[in-house]
């Protein structure tokens, strides 16, 4: 009796924990709603709309089942392909309706008019088999932060700045291209290489892994943005050309301050690291000039780049302290300075400035790095000399 | 003759011996860069105890492993199949023989177990579980947030609070001074990491939803190692970055420094970015 008595209480208690635990997960279903499930999200707690990093949809599809057309490079790019794969590519006075152009014979890169836009322009064909591969490995490695979608909005990403690229902005800082769009090539060159100081580590990836993810966020672009606007140019990283200091580097350094402070005017958003009264005989001003205040600080400025509907707000770099993101060898500097970093304040130099005036700042701004940046005590001295009468 | 070519051939370049002496080889090795053989010296004020701790308890393991193999090697010896000797089958069951384990046994708990426990626990108390009051002065606070993959470091900056313009926010790098206690509060964003500092000789789990506690304070300037000691995801060993210890005039002038350009830097319309917690005990 009192056996099967207590059996009865088990079972009770059983009953009411599954019972119980029924309900947490209904409470836990509506308190993480899916993006487009209407009736989750009346039951949702308010905060969860406002805060996307916190969104934990169920059901994730790891396919794509379509293919889709993607902005593929110019006529540069196909021009160079073609010396490499001879047999591949071949250019016809007629490509397309009476338009002169490249013809693809695998039929993956195409001329295409848009009759909208009134545009020729090349266009590549990515398929289904690829975009899954690319959105498989994209959940594995890239979603924690860019989130499931791509938009910047994973759960690791949130409070983080540098905030995480959103896909569907075509904003790459550091690809390092003067066209509007990088070149498959150089995204792949990025995310092998990381981003110095932040949470974008240097992915160990195949080659392979690395052009199915890239084809894969590619195809994230809204209709007429990014790789889907068909009059954004795609181009390759800027290539340094030979160094016109070698074995001159004192010179180079002396003729990148003044660049530096007198030409490009880095100063203007970096900090200065020139004392205001020893200015003027440096750049050749009229004695006496008035500079912005504060110049050992650098300026706060406004990007493009919206994070939750706001332009987040970016430091430049002061060269004595802070982590450089694409590199601060002299190349690197050479590199990024000469294509700027793209919605940024920070404008491509090339061009603006000779070839020689861009090495001699990577110069300068490497001869700040190397005299203060791991030696505190030294930059302080700097510090103290520069804001002395500020 | 005969036998020492075949121990030569046989023996020598058996798998076993050829990877004991390999590993002499790579102690060799390590010893001629001038690098340490065992673990590396700690550089945190209570980092000895581990140290002892972990010299005890190879001492001691040491010493049982020779006391079993040598009660092990006697009556292989003594006992071997010879002539005229007879072995005796016999299955331990006398008192006598349970006298000896149970007297074997009480003595192994005491002296190994029972020894490293106390040593462990006062350890414990007087030094890892230690960890500073929120106002006791001279403390340097950091708050640690990680997430997949990365450590993001905030310290107060020179004002010495929480959440102001001037905190100092660090990935995967953290300044800290030499001689002073370091305090950290951790969290997590998304999965459960934790906080290794070798060198330091500091763990620390970091759970996402709850704030832990650790600290230790460096006695020794230089570069170290920040390591994630909990497997987090598929790039958990790209996880690691550097403590880097300087000496009190060079930090705050560090602090100095870095302090003015946090708050040059700071956007207090990007609300999203500020995430600072307050300190409670």
């Amino acid at each position: 009796m009192s056996r099967s008595l207590t059996q009865l209480a088990c079972l009770a208690v059983v009953a009411v924990g599954t019972l119980s635990s029924f309900k947490a997960l209904s409470l836990f279903s509506s308190s993480a709603p899916q993006e487009d499930d209407a009736q989750g999200a009346e039951h949702a707690a308010p905060a969860a709309d406002e805060r996307p990093h916190m969104r934990a949809p169920r059901g994730v599809s790891l396919t794509v089942s379509e293919g889709t057309w993607l902005r593929a490079p110019g006529e540069e790019w196909i021009e160079q392909q073609a010396e490499v794969e001879a047999g591949r590519w071949s250019y016809s006075e007629d490509a397309l309706d009476g338009e002169p152009g490249w013809i693809d014979s695998t039929g993956f890169v195409q001329l295409r008019y848009d009759a909208e836009e009134d545009i020729y322009a090349y266009w590549q064909w990515v398929g289904p088999e690829q975009l899954t591969r690319g959105r498989r490995d994209f959940v594995q490695f890239c979603s924690s932060c860019h989130g499931l979608e791509g938009d910047g909005y994973g759960r690791s990403g949130q409070w983080l700045r540098p905030s995480p690229r959103d896909f569907r902005q075509q904003n790459f800082k550091f690809t390092k291209v003067l066209a509007n769009l990088p070149t498959d090539a150089a995204l792949k060159k990025l995310i092998h290489r990381g981003l110095d100081g932040t949470p974008m580590l240097p992915w160990a990836l195949s080659d392979e892994q690395l052009t199915d993810i890239v084809q894969y966020f590619k195809s994230l672009s809204p209709a007429g943005v990014a790789w889907r606007n068909p009059f954004l140019s795609i181009g390759d990283a800027v290539v340094a050309p030979p160094d016109p200091w070698g074995g001159r580097e004192g010179y180079a350094v002396e003729r990148g301050k003044k660049v530096y402070h007198g030409n490009a005017q880095c100063m203007l958003c970096h900090p200065g690291y020139v004392h205001p009264s020893e200015l003027p005989a440096l750049i050749g001003d009229p004695e006496g000039t008035r500079y912005r205040e504060n110049l050992y600080l650098p300026v706060l400025k406004e990007s493009e780049y919206t994070v939750l509907g706001e332009k987040v707000k970016i430091l430049p770099p002061d060269f004595t302290f802070h982590t450089l993101r694409a590199g601060s060898t002299t190349q690197d500097l050479f590199e990024t300075i000469a294509a700027g970093i793209k919605g940024t304040a920070m404008p491509a130099w090339k061009g603006a400035l000779s070839d020689e005036d861009l090495w001699a700042l990577a110069y300068y701004v490497e001869s700040l790095i190397t005299a203060y940046k791991d030696d505190p005590a030294a930059r302080q001295g700097l510090m103290e000399s520069l804001r002395a009468d500020q | 003759m005969n036998r020492i070519a075949n121990f030569l051939t046989g023996r020598l370049l058996s798998a076993r011996w050829s990877s004991a002496l390999a590993v002499l080889l790579l102690a060799g090795v390590a010893e001629a860069q001038g690098k340490r053989w065992g673990p590396m010296p700690p550089a945190s004020d209570y980092g000895y105890r581990f140290s002892e701790l972990f010299w005890l308890i190879t001492t001691l393991c040491t010493i049982s492993f020779a006391i079993v193999v040598i009660l092990i090697a006697i009556p292989m010896l003594r006992d071997r199949d010879r002539k005229g000797h007879k072995a005796k089958y016999d299955h331990g069951s006398a008192l006598h023989d349970k006298r000896l384990t149970a007297v074997i046994s009480v003595i192994t708990f005491v002296v190994l177990d029972a020894w490293v426990l106390v040593i462990a626990m006062r350890d414990l108390r007087e030094a890892y579980w230690n960890v500073p009051e929120v106002d006791e002065p001279g403390v340097y606070q950091v708050e640690v947030l990680a997430q997949q993959w990365a450590w993001n470091f905030r310290a107060a900056g020179e004002d010495g609070e929480f959440g102001t313009a001037d905190d100092i926010l660090e990935t995967n790098h953290l300044t800290v001074p030499e001689g002073r206690s370091v305090s950290f509060q951790l969290t997590s964003k998304d999965v459960i990491h934790s906080l290794f500092l070798p060198e330091m000789r500091m763990k620390r789990d970091v759970n996402p939803g709850a704030i832990n506690e650790a600290w230790f304070k460096p006695i020794q300037s230089g570069e170290f190692t920040i390591l994630c000691a909990e497997l987090c995801g598929y790039a958990h060993y790209q996880m690691h970055g550097h403590v880097t210890v300087l000496p009190e005039a060079e930090f705050d002038a560090w602090e100095a420094g870095a302090s003015q350009l946090a708050a040059a830097g700071y956007d207090p319309e990007d609300e999203e970015a500020h995430w600072a917690w307050d300190w409670e005990q």
